[in-house]
Parts: C-alpha cells; structure tokens; sequence
C-alpha cells in the first residue's frame, strides 16, 4: 500500500466512523422499536440506567445502539451525555478566560453578560420599553405567519405534573422563606 | 440571607406600628380606602375658598388598590400588565433590545402565534431579543416575554425558538409571579411602606419587585420551571411545531459549562437542564405517541447577522 493508499484509507475510515454518535444514558425503561413509530415492531429493550450510543433523532424519537442493537426509543427516554463532563466543548474553553471572584463567576473577557448589579441599579428605560411595543404584532397577523409556513393548530391536552412528593420549600428566594 | 433580613427588617417595622397596620388591613379588607378613614376621623371640612389652579403633576394612581387587588387574588388584566410594564421597562434599563428590526418582528411572530396556543390568547403579547451573550430567557406578567441573544444564537430551527417562548408563556399565563407576589410577606412589606410613606401605585410596585430589574435575577420555585416546561411543550405542539423542541434545547444548555459566565444567571435561578429534561421525560411517558410529527421550520428561522 503506497502512502497515498493509506491516507485514502485512513480518511474512509475517519467519514465513516459515526463521528456524532454521541453517548447517551437510558432515563427510564423503553422498548427497542424498528421505526420512529410507536406503531412500529418492537426489536428489543433498554433499561433504565444503561449507556447508549445515539445515532440519529427524528421527532419524538431517538435512534440508538444499546448491546449491539440498533433501535429508536422516545426522544425523552435517552438523554445524551456528549459534553456533560465539559471536555473539549469550546464553552469550556470561553469559560477558562474568565476567573472566579467570591462565588460570583466575573467575565474578564470580550462577551458581555447579565449582571445581577446592573439588574439591581436599573433604571427604566421607557423609549426601548415603546420600541418593543412596536413591535408587536396581531393575531391575524401571527396567523397568517403560520399559515405561510404551513403550520396548523393540533389539539393538545395539557401535561399533568407528574405523581410525586412536590418538596415543601425550595433553594430559591422568590419561594424559599 | 439578605432578603430574608430585609423581610426581616420589614416585618419588624410592621409590628412597630402594628396599630395601624391592623387597622389598614381591616380596611383594605372592607374595601374602604385608609385615605377616607382619616378623612372621616379628621374634624369635618370647612367649605373652602376655590384653590388657586395648580400646575399638572404626573397621572398617580393611588398605591392601595391594586394592593387589595393582590390580597383578594382578583387581579385585573389591566393591573397585571403595569406591573409587567413596570419591571419590562426597568430590565430594558439594563440591557437594549438587538437593534434589528427584522429579527424583533419575526420573534414576535413566532411568539405570538405560539400564545394564541393558550388559554390567555388576548394579552397584549410582546417580544423581544436583548442584546447580550448571556443564554437565558424572562418573563414578566401581562406578556412581556424576553430572551437573549446569546440564546437565540444557539437555537437551530423555528420550533426551539417556540418552546422557549412557550416555556416563558407558561410562566405568564400561569401567573407565576403574581402569585410570589400575593405571599403575605410581600404584602406586609408594601403595607408598611404604603401606610407610611407610599402614595402612588408605580412606588407600590417597585417595593414590590424590589430594585431595578433585580427581580429577574431571583429565580421561581422550581415547580413553576417544571411547569412552564410542560406548558411550552404542549403550546408549540398545538402551534404545529415539533413539540420535542423544547427538551432539544435543554439539553443542548445542559451541556454549557456550569463554569462559563454565560449561564450563570441561568443556572443560579433554575434548577439544572439535566434536571428539567429528566422531568418532563416523566411527565410526558407515553402521552404523546400518537402526536403527529411537529415542524422545525429551519428554512425560515431569522439567521443573526
């Protein structure tokens, strides 16, 4: 094999690799279904719990490998993990240009942040408050939008707050005393 | 612990004139004004002479009733959306919208199609980007709805812009800052301010958000964040738009850096995108199998310059 054979080979393999197949991790149990259907032949289970590799996402479902089969699951059974520890994520790397001063994280670079003093000291600004209102638009307007993009009202029941034990008092201010 | 000292403070200064704060919540509650008490115990007026024509002063709309309005729950529209309009105005004292015109149109756009989805379609719903590379997103009563651009420049498609909007609609229509605001503390310190020094109602609601904008840097409790989520699912579902959009973009925000400035604000009144995610994933289950598949709409999302 001549150099130029090996760097072919080498590039094949590199586009070939699923280089974003990201980890994921099972939230819940759920089937293994052929298609992005819950109509669709189920072909095998994940657990709760177990890693994954994701492969592709359409709608409401994730295509994944779970011990060597390849399946879709709901969207919101697998949560992906690509990233979670903050390695070589280019934010990290944002991050590292900024320092730490007494528990409040101070930007020392270029982009510019909400901060919470500039909130505090905020004086009202009633020609950019006007500007906003401007803005506005009216329903038919709004309805006409959607329509040029071919949406249209589906009915939707509400999402009930899923059974558990609501804690009593939280960690933060506005609900916290 | 500096706000709990300050409702500390407050409730102090309450009990030192605890007389007639009693007297002034009495009153509120029988619907009488404070003003017409006093009138009532002061010697009755003498016809006077026609006062000399006084130059105009601001329009002040007198503070106790929308305190009562607040204390009794039966808020008016109109009432809800001044103390929107006050703290809107306040953060745009902070931060400027994004001067472009053509995003801040499409936005509202997008929003108000998706809070047409709701059960208050009728607010006067406004939009708006703010120009700052924070990733975060607000709400305020009576429909203003902001988010920022360092948000918005992570988004990919229409339908991730519409469940965040729906997610802040939710907090709107779900009146979750109106109901912090109803807590009895809140009201006891806006009394005691009210029944010493406070007149008019634009003082009113500045005591009772605090400083400036201050109040959208103080989170929520976490069950009105896991609620919104809910609801921003469901209103860009039933607007036609992938429905799984939201959940899309929380993920992708769970994987910011808990390092990075950009999401500190974020993540200091929220509970963490891992964590909302994994809610609605046990919220949601099986309920929206038989959802037909929603639009993304990526062809038309207003690219940032």
């Amino acid at each position: 094999m001549t150099c130029k054979q090996w760097f072919a080979a080498l590039l094949v393999g590199w586009l070939a690799a699923p280089a974003w197949a990201a980890g994921g991790l099972m939230l819940r149990d759920d089937s293994l279904r052929a298609a992005a259907s819950a109509a669709s032949a189920v072909v095998g289970k994940a657990a709760k719990g177990s890693e994954v590799e994701i492969l592709a996402s359409k709608g409401g479902w994730t295509q994944i490998r779970a011990a060597g089969r390849t399946g879709w699951v709901r969207l919101l059974s697998v949560r992906s993990t690509a990233g979670d520890a903050g390695k070589e994520d280019l934010d990290s790397v944002v991050a590292l240009t900024r320092k730490r001063e007494s528990g409040k994280v101070v930007a020392v670079a270029g982009l510019r942040g909400l901060n919470e003093e500039e909130l505090r000291s905020a004086q009202f600004n009633a020609g950019e408050l006007r500007r906003m209102e401007e803005y506005g638009v009216s329903a038919a307007e709004a309805r006409k939008f959607a329509a040029d993009g071919g949406l249209a009202g589906v009915a939707v029941n509400d999402l009930p707050a899923p059974k558990r034990d609501a804690p009593k008092s939280n960690g933060y201010p506005w609900g916290g005393y | 612990m500096k706000v709990r000292i300050a409702v500390l403070l407050a409730c102090m200064a309450v009990s030192a004139q605890a007389g007639d704060i009693d007297r002034f919540f009495k009153d509120l509650l029988k619907g009488k004004r404070p003003a017409e008490q006093q009138q009532t115990m002061a010697p009755p007026p003498q016809p006077a002479p026609q006062p000399a024509p006084q130059p105009a002063a601001p329009p002040e709309r007198p503070a106790d009733q929308l305190l009562r309005a607040l204390m009794s729950g039966n808020m008016s529209v109109e009432e809800e959306r001044r103390i929107g309009e006050k703290i809107a105005g306040n953060f745009l004292g902070a931060v400027k919208l994004v001067p472009d015109a053509n995003l801040q149109r499409y936005v509202n756009l997008v929003g108000r199609w998706v809070a047409l989805q709701s059960d208050r379609p009728d607010l006067a719903w406004h939009f708006g980007v703010v120009d700052t590379d924070d990733i975060n997103a607000f709400a305020s009563p009576g429909g203003y709805i902001f988010l920022t651009k360092g948000l918005y420049r992570r988004l990919g498609n229409e339908a991730e812009l519409a469940g965040v909007l729906g997610h802040e609609i939710g907090h709107v229509i779900r009146k979750h800052h109106i109901k912090v605001m109803q807590q009895s503390q809140f009201i006891a310190l806006g009394a005691s301010l009210l029944g010493r020094k406070m007149k008019d109602e634009n003082q009113l609601i500045q005591n009772l958000i605090g400083n400036g904008a201050e109040i959208m840097s103080r989170g929520l409790d976490k069950e009105s964040e896991f609620e919104a989520d809910r609801v921003g699912m469901v209103l860009a579902a039933r607007a036609g738009y992938d429905a799984f959009s939201l959940p899309k973009v929380l993920e992708d925000i769970g994987h910011v850096s808990d390092q990075d400035s950009r999401v500190a604000l974020l993540f200091k009144t929220h509970p963490h995108p891992r964590d909302r995610f994994d809610r609605l994933a046990e919220a949601v289950g099986d309920r929206l199998d038989n959802l037909p598949e929603g639009k993304t709409l990526g062809q038309r999302f207003y690219v940032l310059r």
